[in-house]
């Protein structure tokens, strides 16, 4: 059998497989009586916010004069009171020369909001990647600490790692909220990505220090008989080369580090797990919802995996 | 240019005391060619690195060029920039491409400029004779040319001395030649040059003092003809029976 053949039918064989799954999926909302309705979602994402203009005083309308989207609706009070008042054409409320009392509608304006949806996103999106970037920070100046010759450098990299390693995040997250933000007055996002970033620190020091391990000795041997001193040394030839190697699982790291960033909702942080709860809430769509915020968190790891993908390419260069 | 008196070095750990260099005294001229020759695990590389502070010797003393290694005072990287040494590995740098691994140190050690530092890599990369592969990565190098770039990358800090630890160990037979003309080259150009090798073809042509070390200590020293055709003591004579 020739090999294309063989990955068409394994092809085949999954397609079966995973079409299955969803039907199996399907049938089961069957049996529990749930009604999709997929339509609900969109409107989380984005909508139309509706913007209703009211009259300021009592008196008459005035002129009104149409430019294409939009209406002036000129306002002439019983005082004397001047005003105009633009809206969206198709939403003039009132015709010229009618009689107004104050709040009476006049017409409305339309803009595209962001929906809960997607602002929640946004939130996971920048609380991971501050969080990554403090967190790859910590985790860089830790790892050097644990193979430093100093040792009290090393004793406490090593007591930061195992406390960490050693505890639930979501332990932790409640720590940093209760205890060190009420302490240092924190803000809870603050308190959300300090807590992130020293877990995701732990684990990358690990991985920079096995990254940094990992280099032949002769490198750092090559450099120092140039002259260069130990930190030219780690800057121009250990670190970079460690950075490679220690690229894929760094890579699994800040991808656990965005699926982690969901914990912090527990926090009351509005990132994309809570605005799916809230969400839910109101619409009473949970399935839909939650596979929703599902899919979100995939493209968001899935982005991140490609990004990182075209980095290892990109490095492969010299291989 | 390099006196070395009583220069011994210790190992320790797991519960082992190694005297991997033990006493040796050794002198090398300005423009001197000095071959270190010795069985497996006698302390010659243990020696050559401690010329450039690679191995912190325990006793003894090490002066390169007026400058004492075991001063606490001394700063050790500004003796290593006079002494170039080339490994048994290469040890290129192999995220660099060749130029950069020649450019680097010039630059954030010896301070010079890109285009300085590229002129000199260049003009040294023709004078190994491999100017056409600068912008290669070492891996696709073989390792003759790899250990000719590890050579230019030496030669580019303008070295006072130069060091190599078996340079041609790690080679393919057809490689060896190519790597030993360019330091033959060298030597005739005055090149200070301290050789722990193997090769004693290139000892007798281009020595003009052998040193022979076993288990840690300098047994016996003198001329290519004197060491190969009349050695004085045995275990010279044992080790020379075995190797050639
Ligand atoms: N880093 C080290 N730690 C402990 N022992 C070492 C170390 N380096 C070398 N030795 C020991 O020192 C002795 C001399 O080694 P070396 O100088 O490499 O010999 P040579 O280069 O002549 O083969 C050997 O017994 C070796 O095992
Ligand atoms: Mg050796």
């Amino acid at each position: 059998m020739n090999p294309d053949n063989k990955t068409w039918r394994a092809k085949l064989l999954l397609a079966v497989i995973l079409f299955g799954m969803a039907a199996g999926l399907y049938g089961a909302t069957l049996k529990i009586d749930y009604t999709w309705r997929w339509n609900r979602v969109p409107q989380y994402f984005v909508y139309k916010n509706e913007e209703l203009h009211k009259a300021p005083f009592d008196g008459r309308v005035g002129k009104i004069t149409r430019q294409g989207e939009t209406a002036v609706i000129e306002l002439i009070g019983d005082a004397g009171e001047k005003d105009r008042v633009t809206v969206d054409a198709d939403a003039v409320e009132v015709s010229e020369d009618d009689l107004l009392f104050e709040g009476d509608t006049l017409g409305a304006t339309h803009q595209w909001r962001l929906g809960p949806l997607t602002l929640g996103l946004w939130t996971t999106l920048w609380i991971s990647f501050f969080a990554g970037i403090i967190g790859m920070v910590l985790g860089l100046i830790t790892g050097l600490c644990r193979i430093s010759r100093n040792a009290t450098l090393r004793g406490l990299a090593v007591t930061y790692v195992e406390l960490v390693r050693g505890t639930p995040l979501l332990v932790q997250i409640f720590i940093f909220y209760f205890f060190v933000g009420t302490v240092l007055n924190l803000d809870r996002i603050v308190a959300g990505i300090a807590a992130l970033a020293i877990f995701a620190g732990a684990y990358v020091a690990e991985i920079i220090r096995a990254g940094i391990q990992s280099i032949p000795k002769g490198q750092t041997e090559a450099a120092r008989s140039l002259g260069m001193t130990a930190t030219q040394n780690m800057i121009h030839i250990v670190l970079p080369q460690a950075f490679k190697r220690t690229l894929p699982p760094l890579a699994g790291q800040f991808i656990s580090l965005i699926k982690d960033s969901s914990l912090v909702s527990v926090i009351a942080i509005t990132d994309l797990t809570k605005s799916g709860r809230e969400v839910i809430t109101s619409t009473f769509a949970t399935f839909e919802i939650w596979f929703t915020v599902a899919a979100l968190y995939l493209i968001l790891t899935g982005i991140l995996s490609q990004v990182i993908a075209w980095m290892e390419r990109r490095l492969a260069v010299s291989d | 240019m390099i006196k070395a008196s009583n220069v011994t070095k210790i190992f320790t750990g797991r519960g082992q005391v190694v005297r991997a260099v033990d006493g040796v005294s050794a002198e090398i001229a300005p423009g001197e060619v000095v071959v270190i020759i010795g069985p497996s695990g006698s302390g010659k590389s243990t020696f050559l690195r401690c010329l450039n502070g690679l191995e912190q010797f325990s006793d003894g003393h090490i002066v390169i060029d007026g400058v004492d290694l075991a001063d606490k005072k001394t700063d050790i990287n500004k003796v290593r920039r006079e002494v170039g040494m080339v490994f048994q590995q290469f040890n290129l740098f192999p995220h660099k491409t060749v130029l950069h691994n020649i450019t680097l140190a010039q630059k954030i050690v010896r301070k010079r400029t890109l285009k300085e530092a590229e002129e000199k890599a260049r003009q040294l990369l023709v004078k190994v004779g491999i100017g056409e592969k600068e912008s290669e990565y070492p891996s696709r190098l073989s390792g003759g040319q790899q250990q000719r770039v590890a050579i230019a990358r030496a030669l580019a800090m303008d070295p006072k001395v130069m060091l190599f630890d078996e340079p041609t160990s790690a080679l393919d037979p057809e490689m060896v030649g190519e790597v030993l003309d360019v330091m033959k080259q060298l030597a005739k150009e005055g090149m200070t040059m301290v050789v722990v090798t193997h090769e004693m073809g290139f000892a007798r042509e281009v020595a003009d003092r052998v040193l022979f070390m076993d288990a840690g200590k300098l047994v016996e020293e003198g001329a290519p003809e004197q060491i190969f055709s009349n050695p004085r003591h045995e275990r010279t004579q044992l080790f020379l029976s075995q190797i050639l």
